[in-house]
């Protein structure tokens, strides 16, 4: 047992916990702050697979921006403890089958692929060189560069629709 | 300039003969009109008569006629002298009265004044809660027939505290427990103080969030500014409504610091409330002692010494600079920035304490006027002190405090544009002081309706027109330039002589009769209302404060405002705590 | 990997605390009697020749302080706050270099933590993480003064993180690496602060801001909401907030001379390499001084203009002073000019200046129209 094993052992442990701590947290900033504490987990996976460079963005953007305006929202609503709803009855038979589904198919896939001789890619050589950041932007912006463009895309109308939603408001009250 | 007589030359009677007398006790002027049609010459006096501006509103109980009365004063904002109109209503409950807040919404606070201290029902205002004492209270205080806890006699001195004619210690002989009274069936342990659903009550129902405005249907969050908040000047609580960080409504809460100063008026002689005014407002006890001096003398109607004048304009001169230069700084202090303007403001300001200490002995509760003059001559050094001052250091630390600051892109960004009041909203809530002034409405009573030896000296009212914070603060200097050169001509005429017109004397005697005196104090005009039966001490003793009445208009100053320019518009009325609460 | 090099990393780490735990304490002294001087007083000069003793009165004192803790509030987060915003203030200080080596023991010890080579994104990504111990700290008091200023400061923080982030990429085009050890070596010639002053000066604006002094301090707000979201905490509580943003001060005062002002970089530095650390240690002070004199003289800018000051003015701006650098040194490169490399400078400022006019204006309408 090498010691990277150790590290990954106990990081899967508390990638879990996290997220089962996630699940079923009452208050949902404690929710909020499991899942952050999920993706910096998720982050050090990334260090321990040599890319540096997506735990880091992996933190700084799912961690540091994404989930404070989760707080935000959360804080400023006061949704801290809401009641339990049955808004939508169905949802948690359809969540159960679903997840039922989800189960027996990894399992399936884990167990066929396990089998077989092929194995789950480890992270080769192509993989590592992406913790140069050259690479990484070389690739972007030349073998992907139109999934990237249409991304850049749809975050602008993203944008300019919360500019449109909060201007309405602005606009009716004058 | 207009002649200094405080008569009036309108004729209401002949306007409404059916139900306006004049008013024809000796000592008294002015008018009584009938309760049930106040509020129509109210309007007449406003719309026809050109009575902008409503200065005050107070209450009087003539408990041996079996009479409460309600004195209205209103004035010009073009200048001259005011009018007195009355109302007389029976002394039994509900006292009944209309009230004249549609006419003039700076009868607000003080028709709810009355209410509170007096028990005068005004019917029709929207908001009648107690203002100065809480809700809950037994009594209202300033009625002849209320004897509060611990109540010895009518009036000082009390026997108690001289028995056979020697002084001794209160302290001493504490009648604790034994004319305390307390209301039928009541038990100390089971008390339960009054809620504050009046408070919230009333706090909803002005509510902007009623209006279409509110189309999201977004959550509000009421929060309670003070009584212990850093930026409310002192012990005033604010109940503010917010959407998001903009104010939907609010109610401002006063009363911690209220000691009934009008009953402590009643108690003591004429002399002894002069050091109780220090404590009005405690930045400026020289121009509170000022308008005390300036209503007694005119109700004994005995001159001042010629020297005493010049003595007491410089006092209030350099108090209106220290308090204005404190304005400035403390003013920076709430836009956010770390003392270093208000500490040089103090620098100054210390500088004009030494010379109040010289002359009075006290640095802030000076106790420096007499009626017919001051206590003490100006010694020789202070003078030399004050000349240095005016001629020289003021001036430059002025400049100074001009270019450091007036161009700085912050405090213009934080002031510039942002609406305080405008002419026609400050007149309506009785605002005056800087505030009114700033909205470009001339009228300082230094030049409106001059008093002491105003009218010799040769300045400018300052004005501005903006009406926003920037021009209210930019007045604060042009007002400090202004009382520089009356300083200076002071300093310059002031005439060797006797600084009191009369002899020392512990107990003056003052006819019976009313009334109304009025100074430019630093914040706005202060006012005292005193009526007198001849007896050693005061029947009615009534302190227009500005801070109070200036305070009226918060709401209309706030409402739809950011909350950090709610801080600001805060300071830019200059309240103190000492002369709210009174 | 060999027992050492663990001492090493050990030692050096624990070193590095010390440091700032240290000038956390003397910054306190040194701001406080900075300010004195500003303010005609003469500030804390008993304790100790001239006062230096007083950082550790007053350490004494906040450590025998009672700590309250009010009975509504959420226990668990309400004591991890503090640790949350302590911690990322300490760890932002691994990667900045202090120096280059020295011999000890015939052992090359290096004069830095940890040499990473995506050395800016880790400051990036501790930078964002430093929000949530007051974020937390506003909720957890379960007091609105205390949540508005968690609301305000978490609004505020990731505004101005996208100008910090864009000032980085400046920084990081201009020296060619991520890597900071790297960045200074190439000011070798000329610091950075002379081709891209403003970059620099953007910096150290998004700085105030992400370490909530003034005039961006409007998380504590005194005047508008009794201190914010530490209104509930009291002794080595409260005393962790205030080394948090002290500590973030010099950190990012060192970041700054890193990147902008040559770092450990001086003379005779190559011969006698513990000279570095004095270097960067007189730059920072010299940096810090420029916050307390800010904070000494400014009023605080309200906060809806402090947000449209983020996005409207200084986002824009540092975006604009990206693409001017990359796009001179492109140039400069593919031409061979050095022209177009010089030309970043005068084009930088040509922008800020256009920047300055848009605010005056902005100033100069609100003159005239009235609300």
């Amino acid at each position: 047992m090498n010691s990277e094993l150790i590290v990954f052992l106990v990081l899967s442990l508390v990638a879990i916990a996290t997220a089962l701590g996630m699940l079923f947290s009452k208050n949902a900033v404690y929710s909020a702050l499991f899942l952050v504490l999920n993706f910096v987990t998720v982050a050090v996976f990334y260090l321990l697979l040599g890319a540096p460079f997506l735990a880091m963005s992996q933190i700084t953007v799912y961690a540091g921006a994404i989930m404070v305006l989760f707080l935000f929202v959360i804080m400023l609503l006061g949704a801290e403890n809401l009641k339990p709803s049955n808004a939508l009855p169905w949802q948690k038979p359809l969540a159960i089958l679903l997840s039922v589904i989800l189960g027996v198919e990894a399992t399936y896939l884990l167990l066929a692929r396990a089998r077989s001789s092929l194995s789950v890619t480890s992270p080769d050589a192509a993989l590592n060189t992406m913790d140069s950041l050259r690479n990484m932007a070389e690739t972007l912006f030349s073998q992907f560069l139109l999934p990237f463009e249409i991304t850049s895309i749809l975050l602008l109308v993203a944008m300019v629709g919360a500019v449109v939603l909060t201007r309405a408001e602005k606009g009716a009250a004058k | 300039m207009t002649a200094p007589a405080s008569t009036t030359t309108i004729d209401l009677v002949s306007r409404f003969p059916e139900f306006v007398t004049a008013d024809t006790r000796p000592g008294f002027s002015g008018f009584i009109v009938k309760k049930e049609n106040l509020v129509e010459v109210a309007t007449a006096l406003r719309d026809e008569f050109n009575f902008d501006l409503l200065s005050s509103v107070t209450g009087v109980d003539y408990i041996a006629d079996n009479k409460m009365e309600v004195v209205y004063h209103l004035h010009r904002t073009t200048g001259g002298p005011g009018i007195v109109f009355k109302t007389q209503v029976d002394r039994v409950d509900p006292m009944e009265v209309p009230s004249l807040i549609d006419v003039w919404a700076g009868a607000d606070f003080q028709e709810r004044e009355a209410w509170d201290l007096l028990g005068i029902k005004f019917t029709g205002h929207p908001d009648l809660r107690r203002i100065l004492l809480w809700e809950g209270y037994e009594g209202h205080p300033l009625r002849k027939d209320y004897q509060e806890a611990f109540f010895e006699e009518e009036t000082k001195p009390f026997k108690s505290r001289w028995p056979e004619g020697h002084h001794t210690y209160a302290e001493f002989k504490n009648p604790f427990r034994d004319n305390i009274k307390l209301p039928e069936n009541f038990k100390l342990d089971n008390y339960q103080p009054e809620n504050e659903d009046q408070l919230y009550f009333s706090l909803e129902k002005s509510s902007m969030k009623h209006t279409s405005e509110n189309q999201m249907g977004t959550d509000h969050m009421v929060v309670n500014m003070g009584p212990h908040h850093p930026s409310t000047h002192g012990v005033l609580r604010v109940a503010v409504e917010l959407n998001g960080e903009t104010i939907t409504s609010l109610k401002p809460v006063m009363g911690y610091l209220h000691r009934n100063h009008d009953k402590i008026g009643e108690r003591n002689t004429y002399l002894q409330i002069m050091p109780f005014t220090d404590r009005l407002d405690y930045f400026n006890s020289m121009a509170n002692n000022f308008g005390y001096a300036v209503t007694v003398e005119k109700l004994m109607n005995i001159p001042v010494a010629e020297r005493a004048e010049y003595i007491r304009v410089i006092m209030a001169e350099l108090s209106r600079i220290q308090n204005h230069l404190i304005f400035i700084g403390m003013l920076i202090n709430d836009l956010g920035s770390m003392y270093t303007p208000s500490l040089y403001a103090f620098e100054e300001r210390e500088l004009i304490l030494d010379i109040f200490e010289a002359v009075s002995g006290a640095r802030m509760m000076c106790n420096y006027f007499r009626f017919g003059g001051v206590v003490r001559d100006i010694p020789a050094d202070a003078m030399q002190k004050i000349k240095d001052l005016v001629h020289d250091r003021l001036p430059a630390k002025t400049d100074e405090m001009e270019r450091f600051l007036n161009e700085n892109e912050v405090l213009v960004g934080r002031l510039k544009g942002v609406h305080v009041l405008n002419a026609e909203e400050a007149i309506r809530n009785s605002v005056t002081g800087p505030v009114l002034r700033a909205a470009g409405v001339p009228y300082d009573l230094r030049r409106a309706d001059p008093y002491s030896v105003y009218d010799r000296f040769d300045f400018d009212v300052a004005v501005r027109y903006n009406g926003d914070m920037y021009d209210n603060y930019l007045i604060r200097f042009d007002e400090i330039r202004q009382s520089l050169r009356i300083l200076e001509q002071a300093l310059k005429q002031i005439p060797e002589g006797p600084i009191n017109s009369q002899k020392p004397q512990y107990q003056v005697r003052v006819p019976a009769g009313e009334a109304y005196g009025r100074v430019e104090s630093p914040k706005g005009e202060l006012a005292f209302y005193v009526v007198s039966n001849g007896k050693p001490n005061p029947y009615r003793y009534h302190v227009r404060a500005p801070s109070f009445v200036n305070l009226t208009a918060v709401e209309t100053m706030c409402k739809g405002t950011k909350i950090a320019d709610f801080v600001a518009l805060l300071a830019m009325l200059d309240i103190v705590m000492g002369e709210v609460d009174r | 990997m060999d027992w050492t090099m663990w001492v090493e990393w050990i030692v050096k780490g624990f070193v590095l605390c010390l440091i700032l735990l240290t000038g956390f304490a003397y910054l306190t002294w040194y701001e406080r009697r900075a300010l004195a001087r500003i303010q005609v007083r003469v500030g804390p000069n008993r304790a100790g020749y001239q006062g230096l003793l007083q950082p550790i009165a007053d350490a004494v004192k906040l450590i025998f302080k009672e700590e309250l803790t009010p009975g509504h509030v959420y226990k668990v987060v309400f004591i991890l706050a503090p640790v949350l915003t302590v911690v990322p203030s300490l760890v932002l200080a691994a990667v900045v270099p202090l120096g280059t080596s020295f011999n000890l023991f015939g052992r090359e010890i290096t004069l830095y933590v940890a040499d990473v080579n995506v050395g800016i994104l880790y400051l990036t990504s501790i930078a964002s993480i430093a929000v949530y111990g007051i974020v937390l700290a506003g909720w957890s008091s379960n007091n609105k003064y205390a949540m508005l200023g968690g609301i305000r400061s978490s609004a505020q923080m990731i505004s101005y993180e996208l100008t910090l982030g864009l000032s980085f990429v400046t920084a990081i085009i201009l020296g060619n690496s991520m890597n900071m050890i790297d960045i200074v070596n190439e000011q070798r010639g000329l610091w950075f602060v002379v081709i891209q002053p403003v970059g620099a000066l953007i910096f150290w604006i998004a700085t105030l801001a992400e370490v909530n002094r003034a005039p961006f301090d409007m998380p504590e707000a005194e005047q508008e909401l009794t201190a914010g979201y530490h209104a509930e905490y009291s002794g080595m509580k409260f005393a962790l907030f205030f080394m948090a943003e002290y500590q973030k001060m010099i950190v990012i005062s060192m970041i700054l001379a890193t990147l902008f002002f040559g770092g450990y970089l001086g003379p005779f530095v190559d011969q006698v390499p513990l000279l570095g650390p004095v270097y960067l240690f007189a730059k920072v002070i010299i940096l810090l001084f420029g916050m307390i004199w800010v904070r000494a003289t400014w009023p605080r800018i309200r906060y809806d203009r402090l947000m449209s000051f983020g996005w409207k003015i200084l986002l824009p701006l540092s975006l604009a002073i990206a693409f001017i650098t990359a796009t001179g040194i492109l140039l400069a490169d593919v031409l061979n000019n050095q022209l177009f490399f010089w030309s970043i400078p005068v084009v930088s400022i040509i922008a800020l200046l256009v920047a300055v006019a848009f605010i005056y204006r902005d100033l100069r309408r609100k003159s005239h129209g009235r609300i």
